[in-house]
């Protein structure tokens, strides 16, 4: 789902990162406010460890393997989206500048679609969910599906904005593929939800997983 | 793509003239290049763009004493989404043209156009030569050279103190990831073993993602506190000593700017074969 270089025109990509940049200042202000302010080498480490995360093969139904994001992960058990905004980021710039893994000047776009979709759909849908379902599992699976799906389609919307991909077929190919790959990925944050609940219950925002 | 991480660490401690230059050089040739290519309009022009930008990229790859297989090898990493959406370019009719001439019919109704060939062609120089002006950064310049380099090019001290704590862990993580996946071996455990039941295996998998979780959050506590205990608090940042650029980093700096400024506005306004 990185959007590589080239692929969206530099004005369209210019306004993405300004977008991007107004999520990144947030973030760094949620850091400094919730993180009792010198915690922010603990979300640096925590975001190589986000990118290690990425890096793990999974196993997909027929046999080939995917990548997990880790934005939904990262936001319920740190309590803010603006925790995936800020891990993501980091991850996207070690990931665009070292392995050219996404583009420079759409780093925005990406930054956006995966960071700030990613997070808020990730967060919000946690803790949307979380009263009907009574448990941390179901949400969290939603929440992990929801962040790789509608990221998905906001990249097909924004490549068929910057003309380098139709619209209709974008939203199909990357909305049916992601919607598959995102089974894994709920499928895995709610595991991995369910191992940080039992073994760490301290470090979950909420000591019970138990939104506030 | 961890595994990728210490291959590109081997890189980037070799030596040559490249490696040897100022990294707020590189950092800044690489993004003006990239730039510059993703600024010229889609149109043929890009051709000649793209063709004077590879050479210049291959003449810095030949100076650097890089295998060409290095190149090949990174390249091949980042291909399949860029390539993915450039191949489908040829079937869809794209609104950078008014008029789509047919040159093949597919079974099923599918038909190719000439003009969407063209379009796709130009994606692909694009994305060619921005890739390659990455690999061409990151596997010349050390890690911790780019992130002093960007400190000194002016990113803030927030960035480069993150970032730095972050590129350091990236390497005890991939260890972490290399030991984790021998001892799933060792237990003849295989992700993608198909006599295996799935949801046995995606839980195994999502397992070994918590413990990463579990474990990079608790490195974090150790070296906050470790901080702390050196006094680290909230006026703290990485120190980034002042180094004057040479006079070889200035002009290389100046001929290689000169480079990409020039040649995309020397080839839009001499050659103008707009769409």
């Amino acid at each position: 789902m990185h959007i590589p270089d080239a692929f969206i025109p530099l004005p369209q990509a210019a306004v993405y990162w300004i977008i991007a940049l107004i999520f990144i200042a947030l973030s760094l202000r949620w850091a400094r406010k919730e993180l009792s302010d010198e915690k922010i080498p603990l979300v640096a480490i925590l975001a190589a460890g986000i990118f290690a995360i990425q890096a793990v093969n999974i196993p997909i139904p027929w046999g080939t393997s995917g990548h997990m994001m880790g934005a939904a992960l990262a936001a319920i058990v740190l309590g803010s989206p603006f925790a995936a905004v800020f891990i993501l980021t980091l991850v996207l710039i070690v990931q665009g500048v070292l392995f050219g893994d996404g583009g420079l000047t759409v780093m925005g776009a990406n930054i956006i679609n995966m960071g700030v979709i990613g997070g808020f759909f990730g967060y919000y849908s946690y803790r949307g969910f979380y009263p009907i379902f009574k448990s941390p599992y179901a949400p969290a699976f939603i929440a992990g599906w929801l962040s790789l799906f509608i990221a998905a389609l906001a990249c097909a919307v924004e490549m068929a904005m910057a003309g380098t991909f139709p619209l209709g077929l974008g939203l199909f190919s990357m909305g049916l593929y992601h919607a598959v790959i995102g089974i894994i990925e709920g499928g895995i944050t709610a595991f991995a939800i369910y191992l940080i609940a039992t073994a760490r219950p301290d470090i979950m925002a909420d000591s019970t997983g138990v939104p506030t | 793509m961890i595994e990728d991480l210490f291959f590109l660490e081997k890189q980037t401690y070799k030596k040559s003239p490249v490696h040897s230059l100022d990294a707020r050089v590189k950092i800044i040739i690489a993004f003006a290049a990239i730039i510059a290519i993703v600024a010229v309009p889609y149109s043929t022009v890009i051709y000649t763009v793209g063709a004077v930008f590879f050479l210049f990229f291959a003449l810095l790859w030949a100076a650097s004493g890089l295998s060409p297989l290095v190149y090949f090898k990174r390249l091949v990493v980042i291909l399949p989404f860029g390539i993915f959406l450039i191949v489908f370019q040829i079937f869809f009719k794209n609104p950078y043209y008014e008029n789509f001439t047919t040159i093949a019919t597919l079974p099923f109704g599918i038909e190719i156009y000439a003009e969407s060939v063209q379009f796709a062609t130009i994606l692909l120089v694009k994305f060619l030569v921005s890739v390659s002006f990455i690999i061409l950064l990151s596997s010349t310049t050390r890690t911790q050279d780019m992130l002093e380099g960007a400190g000194r090019l002016g990113l803030p001290a927030e960035f480069t103190l993150t970032l730095g704590m972050m590129l350091r862990y990236l390497y005890v993580f991939g260890y972490m990831i290399r030991k984790m996946t021998q001892s799933l071996e060792t237990r003849c455990f295989n992700p993608f073993d198909r006599a295996l039941p799935y949801r046995y295996r995606l839980e195994k998998v999502a397992y070994a993602v918590g413990t990463l979780f579990i474990r990079s959050y608790e490195q974090g506590e150790r070296t906050y506190m470790a901080m702390l205990c050196r006094g680290y608090g909230r006026e703290s940042h990485l120190y980034i000593a002042k180094k004057p650029l040479e006079r070889k980093d200035w002009v290389f700096l100046t001929a290689g700017m000169a480079l990409v400024i020039v040649t995309p506005v020397l080839a839009w306004t001499r050659f103008p074969v707009i769409l």
